[in-house]
This record gives C-alpha cells, sequence and structure tokens, in this order.
C-alpha cells in the first residue's frame, strides 16, 4: 500500500514542482551544498599564525628549492621564513598570477597577457591565444611538459571585475597550454564558468577550477567533465601537495541568496546599473569594512555575538584532496573571522601557506599539527 | 513606463489582503465551495434548464432531507465517531410517522413528537454502546444498522398495506410535504432554522465547543474536566432525531412504506460529509461544509440522472470525484499554513529618497567617529534585550527584558540589580508618570502599568477595530513606543498590526503601512487609534510645544511630527524624511532638542530591493528568514536633531563592539543611557557641557 501512494505523492510534488518552475517561484532548487564530511567547519585558518600581511599579495607559490615566491602588486618577491620579502623581478604593472616553470623560469600574469621569465634578460609575452586577445589570466600553473597553463577567467571582464562577470552569468572562461618557449598556443578548454586555477600531475591530469559553477573540472583531449562538483564554495587555485593529491582554494562559501539573485534578472540589473560592484550581493574576498555591505538575516548580532553559521559574505577555506580527488579535511575561517578569501596556497615541507586576499595575510600551519587537532594523536 | 505600472500595481493592489482571508478559518471551506462552483458550472452547461425555478425548488426539498441526516452524522464526526445506522433508524421513522399519521391518525404534532423521540431512542442505543461501554463505533453502528433494518422489514411486512390503504386528513401534513412558504419549500425553511441553530451551537455555544474539543483530542478534553462519555453518547442521540426529522419530510412527501426506504443512505451522507470538507479524524468541521457536501452530491446525482448515465458509468463518476476532492481537501488541509506563510508576507512598494554618495563622508554630518566606544558598560550579560531604558527620582535605572520583566539596577554604580517586576511579555518603550507609575508598552500583549507599588496592571490592550481590515486589528499586538501627555492622556505607537513581537524583520521586509498611533483616555478609558497606515511607528515623544509629538516611521527612514492638540490638531508633517538609517526611539535632551537612536544603517542593495516588491516576495518564500536580505542593524548610531529637522550631532560605535542595534536612549543627569533590542548590555556615556540636572521621564501625571 505504502509504495503506491508515495508515488502518488511524488507524482504530485514534481507536477505542483514543475508548475512552480514556469514562473520562478518554486521548483528550481536553491539548496546549497553544506559543510559536511570533510568540509566539516573548523577554526583552523582563523588561528594560523600569519606569516606577512600586504594588501597587494596577488598570489603565492611553491617555488623551487623550497622557496616560497609571492606576488604582490608589481613585484615578485621571495618570503623568507620570518615573513621578509625579498624582490626577484619588478613589472611595470600590477601581477595578477604567478607560476614558475619546469625550468625555473618565472611566469607572471599581466592581467591581459602572459610574461615567461619575468626578471630575465629576454621575456616572451603572451598576450592572445585562439586568435582571442587574453582578457583575464587569473590563474598560471606548469604544465607536466615543461609549459604552462594559463586560466583565461573571463572573455569580457578583467581579473578585478570578475564580480560582473558572475552577476552577468558569464559562462566564456578558456584554458590555455603553451610551451616552454611560450609558443604554440592552444586552447584546451572553453565556455568555462570562470577559470579560476589550473592544476596538473599524473595523477589526475589536467584540472581547471570553474568557479562560478561551484566545480573542478578534468581535462581530458577536447572534453572538460566536472570531477569534483557540487563544492559549497567558489573554487579557485591548487597547489600541489607533498604526498599525493592538491590543496583546493575555495575563495568564498556559498550562499542561497547570491543563487536566488543569480535568478533575479530585473533586479540584478538595476543593482549592477547603480550600485558599486563592493556593495552588491555578491560572493567577496573580505567583508566588514563598510556598513553598506549586504546583511542577511542571520548576520544580525544577537547578544553582542555574530554567529559563526551566519550565511557569509565572505568565508575562508582551504580543502585537502587526494589523487582520487576526495576530499581529506579543509581548514576554515568562518563568519566574523578575518582570513578570508584564500585564493592560492603552497605547501613546502610539513608548512601549508595559504593567501587571504581579505586580509592581505600570508598564513601559515602546520600540516602534522592540523591534522592531530582534526584526526587525533594517531593521523599525525 | 513598465516601472510605473508595477509601483502603481504593488500601491493600489491590496496583496496583503489574500493572505489575510487565506488565514481566516472559514477558508477552510473554500475547496468543497470550489467543487460546488464547479458542478453547477458543469451542469449549467450541459443541462438546459439546470437551474430552473422548478428544477431549483425540487433539488432543494431533496437537499434539506438529506441535510438533516448529513448534519447529525457531521455531529458524530466532529465528536470522532461514525454513524452508519442512519439509514436504518430513517427508514424505521419513516415507517413510524407514517403509521402515527396514517393507521393511529393521530395529529401532525403528536406524530412528529412520537417519531422524534423514536429517533431519538433508537440514536441513544449507538451512544449508550459508543459513549458509556466504550465500543467501537463502526462496528457497533454497523451492527445497529443490520438490526434496526431487520426490525424495519419485519414490520414493514406487517404495516404497509394498512398504511397505504388509509390516509391522513392533514393540510399541513401535505403543506409539509410539498408546499412551501413564501415560494421556498418547507423542508428547506425547517431545514434552514436547525442548521442556523446548529450552526450558532458549534460556533458560538458551549456544548458545541464541547463537542469540538472531544472531537479534536478525546484525552485532553477529559482532562479539563469534559463530561466526554455523555458528550459522545449525546451527539448520537442528536444523529438519531436528525435521521427521523429527514424520514418525517420524506414520509410527509412520498408517504411510501418501500421496502428499500434509505437503502445506501449512510453511505451517499458519508460521502457528502467528507465531501463538504469534515475530517474523519474529528475536531473539525462546520454547519456550512455539511450544507456544501450536501448539495454536491445532490446536485451530482440529480445531473447525471439527467444526463442519462447509465446508473454505473454515474457510480464510478461520482466516485472519482468523491475520490479527488477528498484527496485535495487532504493537501489542503495539511498546507494551507503554508500557503497561508508563502501568501501572507506581501511586500509593497517602498521607495526612499536617493541617500547621497557622501552622507557619511569625513565632513558630512553623519562622518564616522567612535564617540561612542568611550561608553560605560552596565549590567553585561545580566540583562538581555533592553529595548528601552528610564530612570526614576533616585538615579535607579529600569530596563525590559526578553524573559518578560523589568530589571532594575541601583544606583550609584549600578552593579546590584533586582527584577522590579513581571509582565509576562517583552517590555519595550517605558515611561513614569509623576506619581512614580511606570507606564510600559509590552510586546504583545498591550499598555501596561507597574504602579509605584510594583503591582503590574493592564492599562489597555485594544483599541476600536477599522472597518476595512480583514484581519482583527482590535488587539495590540506590538505596542511598542509611548508617551504622556500635559493633560494625562498617554499616546503610544503600534509598529505593526500584521506581525508579533518577534517578526519584526518580516514586517521590515513587508516595508508596508502596517502601524498606527493610538490614543489613551484615562478619563473615559477609551482607546482609539488616530493615524493608522504608518510604516514601522516608534519612537513616540512630546514635543516642546506640548501639543504635538514626534515619531519615527522607521522602514520609511523619516521622522515625523503629529498634533493632537491646538490649532494644528490632527495633521502631520516631515520633520527628517532622509536618515541615513532605520530611526527608532526619540527622547529629549536637556537643551531642547531630541535625541534619536538609530537601529541600523540602510544598503543600497536594501533600498533597491525595497522598489522590488517582488522580488522580496520570492526571497521571502524560497529562502528561509536567516538567508534573506535584512537591513544592516550591525551598525547603529544616535543622532541629536532639532525640530526643524536638521542634525546637530552623531554618535557611532562603527565596528559595533558594544552597541550594534541601538533601539533607545535617554539622557539622565548628564550621562545618555544606551539600549538595544538585541544587546546585552546597556551602555552610559558622559555627556560634557550639558544640564546635570536633567531629567527626561516623571513629569506629568495620567487621567
Amino acid at each position: 500500500m505504502k509504495p503506491s501512494f508515495q508515488v502518488e505523492n511524488i507524482m504530485l510534488d514534481s507536477l505542483i514542482s514543475w508548475i512552480g518552475s514556469r514562473g520562478n517561484t518554486r521548483g528550481k532548487s536553491l539548496s546549497i551544498p553544506v559543510f559536511d564530511g570533510a568540509f566539516k567547519p573548523n577554526n583552523l585558518l582563523e588561528e594560523a599564525k600569519t606569516l606577512v600581511e600586504s594588501t597587494g599579495f596577488s598570489d603565492i607559490i611553491s617555488g623551487a628549492n623550497n622557496r616560497l615566491l609571492a606576488a604582490c602588486d608589481n613585484r615578485v618577491v621571495e618570503v623568507s621564513k620570518t615573513g621578509e620579502l625579498s624582490e626577484l623581478a619588478v613589472l611595470d604593472r600590477a601581477i595578477t598570477s604567478l607560476a614558475q616553470l619546469k625550468d625555473g623560469r618565472i611566469a607572471v600574469g599581466l592581467g591581459d597577457s602572459v610574461l615567461i621569465g619575468a626578471g630575465t634578460a629576454n621575456p616572451v609575452s603572451i598576450d592572445s591565444a585562439g586568435g582571442q586577445k587574453l582578457t583575464a589570466v587569473t590563474a598560471l600553473a606548469p604544465a607536466l611538459d615543461g609549459g604552462l597553463l594559463i586560466c583565461d577567467g573571463s572573455k569580457s571582464y578583467g581579473c578585478d571585475d570578475w564580480a560582473w562577470d558572475l552577476m552577468n552569468n558569464c559562462k566564456d572562461g578558456r584554458v590555455i597550454a603553451v610551451d616552454a618557449v611560450g609558443g604554440n598556443a592552444r586552447v584546451v578548454a572553453a565556455g568555462l564558468g570562470y577559470a579560476f586555477g589550473a592544476y596538473e600531475s599524473d595523477e589526475t591530469g589536467v584540472l581547471v577550477s570553474e568557479s562560478w559553477k561551484h566545480q573542478v573540472c578534468q581535462i581530458a583531449g577536447k572534453n572538460a567533465r566536472a570531477a569534483i562538483d557540487r563544492l559549497p564554495g567558489y573554487p579557485c587555485r591548487f597547489a600541489a601537495a607533498d604526498d599525493g593529491g592538491f590543496w583546493l582554494t575555495l575563495f568564498c562559501s556559498r550562499t542561497q541568496l547570491v543563487e536566488f539573485v543569480l535568478k533575479e534578472n530585473d533586479y540584478r540589473a538595476e543593482m549592477m546599473a547603480t550600485i558599486d560592484p563592493r556593495f552588491w550581493i555578491s560572493p567577496s574576498f573580505g567583508s566588514g569594512a563598510d556598513f553598506l555591505e549586504p546583511l542577511q538575516g542571520g548576520g544580525v548580532k544577537q547578544m553582542g555575538v555574530l554567529k559563526p553559521w551566519a550565511p557569509p559574505r565572505s568565508y575562508g577555506l582551504l580543502v585537502r584532496f587526494d589523487a582520487k580527488m576526495t576530499p581529506q579535511y579543509s581548514m576554515h575561517s568562518r563568519v566574523g573571522g578575518h582570513n578570508h578569501g584564500i585564493c592560492a596556497a603552497a605547501q613546502i615541507g610539513d608548512t601549508i601557506y595559504a593567501l587571504s586576499k581579505g586580509s592581505g595575510r600570508i598564513v601559515e600551519m602546520s600540516i602534522r599539527a592540523t591534522r592531530k587537532t582534526l584526526f587525533g594523536e594517531d593521523a599525525a | 513606463m513598465i516601472k510605473t505600472i508595477s509601483r502603481l500595481r504593488y500601491k493600489y493592489w491590496p496583496d496583503h489582503i489574500f493572505g489575510e482571508i487565506l488565514q481566516k478559518s472559514w477558508m477552510e471551506t473554500a475547496v468543497p465551495l470550489a467543487v460546488l462552483i464547479f458542478t453547477i458550472v458543469f451542469f449549467s452547461v450541459q443541462i438546459d434548464n439546470f437551474i430552473s425555478p422548478s428544477n431549483m425548488s425540487d433539488n432543494f426539498r431533496q437537499a434539506s432531507e438529506l441535510g438533516f441526516v448529513v448534519l447529525g452524522i457531521s455531529l458524530v464526526l466532529i465528536v470522532g465517531g461514525i454513524d452508519l445506522s442512519v439509514a436504518s433508524i430513517f427508514a424505521l421513522s419513516n415507517l413510524l410517522v407514517l403509521y402515527c399519521m396514517h393507521v393511529w391518525q393521530l395529529p401532525l404534532g403528536a406524530s412528529v413528537s412520537i417519531t422524534l423521540l423514536g429517533g431519538a431512542l433508537l440514536g441513544s442505543v449507538n451512544g449508550i454502546l459508543i459513549g458509556y461501554f466504550r465500543m467501537r463505533a463502526f462496528l457497533t453502528t454497523m451492527v445497529t444498522l443490520i438490526v434496526f433494518k431487520s426490525i424495519h422489514d419485519l414490520i414493514n411486512v406487517r404495516v404497509a398495506v394498512p398504511i397505504s390503504s388509509n390516509f391522513p386528513d392533514s393540510p399541513v401534513w401535505d403543506i409539509m410535504g410539498y408546499g412551501s412558504i413564501l415560494s421556498i419549500p418547507t423542508a428547506v425553511w425547517a431545514f434552514g432554522i436547525v442548521a442556523l441553530f446548529s450552526h450558532i451551537l458549534l460556533t458560538r455555544l458551549r456544548p458545541g465547543w464541547w463537542l469540538l474539543a472531544v472531537g479534536g483530542n478525546r484525552r485532553s478534553a477529559y482532562n479539563i474536566g469534559l463530561p466526554v462519555n455523555r458528550i459522545v453518547a449525546l451527539s448520537y442521540v442528536a444523529s438519531g432525531v436528525l435521521a427521523s426529522a429527514s424520514a418525517i419530510f420524506y414520509a410527509a412527501r412520498l408517504a411510501s412504506p418501500g421496502a428499500d426506504t434509505g437503502s445506501g443512505l449512510e453511505i451517499t451522507v458519508l460521502t457528502a460529509a467528507i465531501l463538504g470538507g469534515i475530517r474523519l479524524g474529528g475536531g473539525k468541521g462546520s454547519v456550512m461544509k455539511a450544507i456544501l457536501g450536501t448539495l454536491i452530491i445532490l446536485l451530482l446525482t440529480n445531473g447525471l440522472l439527467r444526463m442519462a448515465t447509465p446508473a454505473g458509468t454515474a457510480r464510478i463518476i461520482l466516485a472519482m470525484i468523491l475520490l479527488m476532492a477528498a484527496a485535495l481537501d487532504i493537501r489542503w488541509f495539511k498546507n494551507r499554513h503554508k500557503a497561508v506563510q508563502e501568501m501572507y508576507v506581501s511586500p509593497a512598494y517602498l521607495e526612499l529618497p536617493h541617500l547621497p554618495e557622501d552622507t557619511t563622508a569625513p565632513n558630512a554630518a553623519f562622518a564616522p567617529n567612535d564617540r561612542l566606544k568611550a561608553v560605560e558598560t552596565i549590567g553585561l550579560g545580566m540583562i538581555e534585550a533592553p529595548e528601552d531604558v528610564v530612570l526614576d527620582d533616585y538615579d535607579n535605572l529600569y530596563s525590559g527584558n526578553r524573559h518578560g520583566e523589568i530589571i532594575r539596577f541601583f544606583a550609584p554604580d549600578y552593579q546590584r540589580h533586582e527584577v522590579y517586576a513581571r509582565i509576562g511579555g517583552q517590555p519595550l518603550g517605558m515611561t513614569f508618570d509623576a506619581d512614580h507609575n511606570l507606564y510600559v508598552c509590552v510586546g504583545g500583549m498591550g499598555l501596561y502599568r507597574v504602579t509605584a507599588d510594583r503591582e503590574v496592571e493592564l492599562v489597555t490592550d485594544e483599541t476600536n477595530r477599522s472597518y476595512l481590515s480583514v484581519i482583527d486589528d482590535s488587539r495590540l499586538k506590538l505596542a511598542d513606543d509611548l508617551d504622556i501627555l500635559p493633560d494625562g492622556r498617554i499616546l503610544f505607537s503600534e509598529a505593526t498590526v500584521r506581525y508579533e513581537m518577534h517578526e519584526w524583520q518580516t514586517d521590515a521586509l513587508e516595508g508596508r503601512g502596517n502601524g498606527r498611533i493610538i490614543m489613551y483616555d484615562p478619563k473615559n478609558k477609551k482607546t482609539t487609534t488616530v493615524l493608522r497606515g504608518l510604516t514601522f511607528p516608534n519612537g513616540v515623544v512630546l514635543a516642546s510645544d506640548k501639543q504635538s509629538i514626534m515619531f519615527a516611521e522607521s522602514w520609511k527612514c523619516s521622522i515625523k511630527r503629529y498634533w493632537f492638540d491646538g490649532p494644528k490638531a490632527g495633521t502631520v508633517e516631515m520633520v527628517i524624511d532622509n536618515l541615513p538609517g532605520y530611526p527608532d526611539n526619540i527622547n529629549v535632551a536637556s537643551d531642547g532638542n531630541y535625541w534619536l537612536a538609530i537601529m541600523g544603517m540602510r544598503s543600497q542593495v536594501f533600498d533597491l530591493a525595497m522598489r522590488k516588491p517582488g522580488f522580496r516576495r520570492r526571497m521571502a518564500k524560497q529562502l528561509p528568514g536567516d538567508e534573506w536580505l535584512a537591513p544592516n542593524i550591525n551598525t547603529g548610531c544616535i543622532v541629536k536633531f532639532n525640530e526643524a529637522g536638521e542634525i546637530l550631532d552623531v554618535l557611532w560605535d562603527m565596528d559595533g563592539e558594544n552597541h550594534p542595534m541601538i533601539t533607545s536612549m535617554r539622557e539622565h543627569k548628564g550621562y545618555l543611557y544606551i539600549g538595544g533590542i538585541s544587546n546585552n548590555r546597556i551602555g552610559r556615556l558622559k555627556l560634557d557641557g550639558v544640564d546635570e540636572t536633567f531629567v527626561s521621564s516623571g513629569k506629568y501625571h495620567v487621567g
């Protein structure tokens, strides 16, 4: 008796939700993945030690010989273990992304172009691929063949205008591969919902973050297929992990309100036309600077306390994936914290460094200590 | 163009009324009514003359006969039982009344009385068995159905011939059968009177409420001391009486002692009752539903008959419609509150004046500062939700909390505190009169007074109901700030009539003129609404001319002035029309100006949302409350302004460290005391160069 009743229920419900979806009232699910399992929230990122703080940081990588390299404004710098910066190269524009090729040369993204061999006598510049100019070089990654993977986030908006790209529902990011001398540029994936990070290894092949689709794609030949989907945040750059697998940064966590606004064309259009992007309803690298920022009901302070589970405007999240692309554990900086907008990470030995764009900090954590906190004595 | 249309549509189309209507309990009848209307429309399209006077009259006569029985079974269903034996009682009563009239030739009154008594007796068999012996209703009435039917069959054989061969000489009897009064059939009159009485019984009289209570929850009914057994038993007696009443009219019309009288009647009436929306589980039901169900069944059967549908097909159609109606009714019953929830919030179009970009620029009036950083903290962690603060002559500090108490902090250091009075609802705006009585607006309760002897007394909790309001707006839902006038009257604001205390954020989302200002006159103890249609009115304070008050309209970010006396009595004027935040309480400052608490700041995205009612409506439907876009109430400030509407001073706590949301402040002897409804502390700030004897409360006598 019971199963047939359920069938009737499911049919009725799906009928109602189908009718609802016609009028954008229901049905289209606004649910977002919760922080569960490997994503269980903690405060590790927020409690992490600050190595160095500067608003200019845009990317960090672990370079050759266990050196931590960072892009800060228009400079490529090495960050020492004590947080001192020493200059390696100076460019004429702000750097948007950073990578080191197999041969040790440094490649930098400069918004709408890429420079391979920055700081050397004869650098190679790339400003177009597949017959199209680069627009937003959001991330660079060394390829296994000695070349370079370039993430061109969007066709229409530069790196700083990523919020426009999201709010216009653009899906035209590209991943471009070039060889070691910067030639033979070819588009390996296009039509991505903002390409914001790439990674290549023997275990995983070529991976790319699609921020607006909350997924990581695996690129095989001409096809990109979702390898990690339904992420609870907006995936960003990768970092190699020492014993297999990789780190994935997520620059903000998702909220139902943003998903809702993305369906509300009329509201979104007027918001984009009349309001400063800093105050839009959109994910953000940092928050709390201005009372003109949007606030959601759960974020109202009660009895002097801002609840850490309030809907976030910005969030800090770094996730460790194993070689099978299964999430293992994660580090968080929750609502009310400062180390938000994690957009790059680098592992050197036992230390994982993370760049928080929201606070401008590079923070460091011991992986051993982290595992001990999360899994107890044995895991360390 | 489209914008204008949308604005006009949201301005004049009363969206909120749909939700309010849906909330009414009589909306439970909506589904059967819709089915009835559909049935009528369907058959009048299919059949000529379906709604002709003669046909209608005939239909109504039959409907009334059926209606008596349905009414009876409805009463039993409401109590949580079932009565299948009505068909047999009907048949037996038919024989009885015919035998009385035809064979014994008794007068009409006597015959009717005997028959009704017979019905009551038969019903009481069920009643005693089920009510007192606690037997299962279904089984018991099925048995009595069979037993009564068998008795009927035995008797019928003997009395059929005598009945058929005699005829009573009673014109009244004939009128009962086929006559009309004012061209309405007699049976309809009789049924109408009985139905009206039953309606009053169920909705207005104690026995009716008892029926509903027993049906709703038998154990609870027993626990509160209701005679459950007797009530159950009497419902079966009533069912029996009504079945025999039906039989009397049936007999008068047909005078037929047929062997199959009433056969299958129990199924028909049961389906009629269920189709009308009376639930098998008990506790729910009304006379209107019984009538609607009866009409649907009758029109359906007659309509199908007249369409010459083969009997089998007609029955299948009937069954299908019943099934659908029952399924719809269950859905409706289960989901009505969800529908109400979705429909009730109906955002309005609210265009705030454009907020200049440089409102909080370093040189502007609202330039950020950290002057509230220096605030001293009182009662940190000892008080929750001090919406308003007030001080007495001895400098003791009083504040409400969310546990429904008024807490007193003792001067001079405010380290010690006690519960001054227990009220039960959350105290909001407070003020002293000259006799040391504390007048308090209590959320969800109304206007209260704590006397100097700490007795809590109700001052008023209702005002005059407005004629055009769907919801009952006479009760005070969210009285929130008050002031005592020089002549002893009290003016207070009610923030919203559509939401409860804890739902004020939903009212913010709605942005509709749901609030009002109310006058209480202690001389004749009358409470009257003086202003309505205000958007979250708040912060009532007597102005310097003693003929007007200042008040804030929170979601409109404006301060207004209302004259209650003098030459401008009754008028309202704008004082400040474009605040950068949401104003809350207002109080007088020692220099004759006014302090204003700003509970939170406007954000452009929220302002834009206020101009997009559809956006907000969908947001309210699709997102949980914690995910809604909210006004930024994590940053508040205190403002000093004058009667010309000029901003004189602004005090900020930019990081919201101590006072993220400020709902009130009061100047007292050189200090400013600060309260916040979502806070767990009271702030105190030393003011420089002010009159250190100034006291803002306790000037006037009430009465």
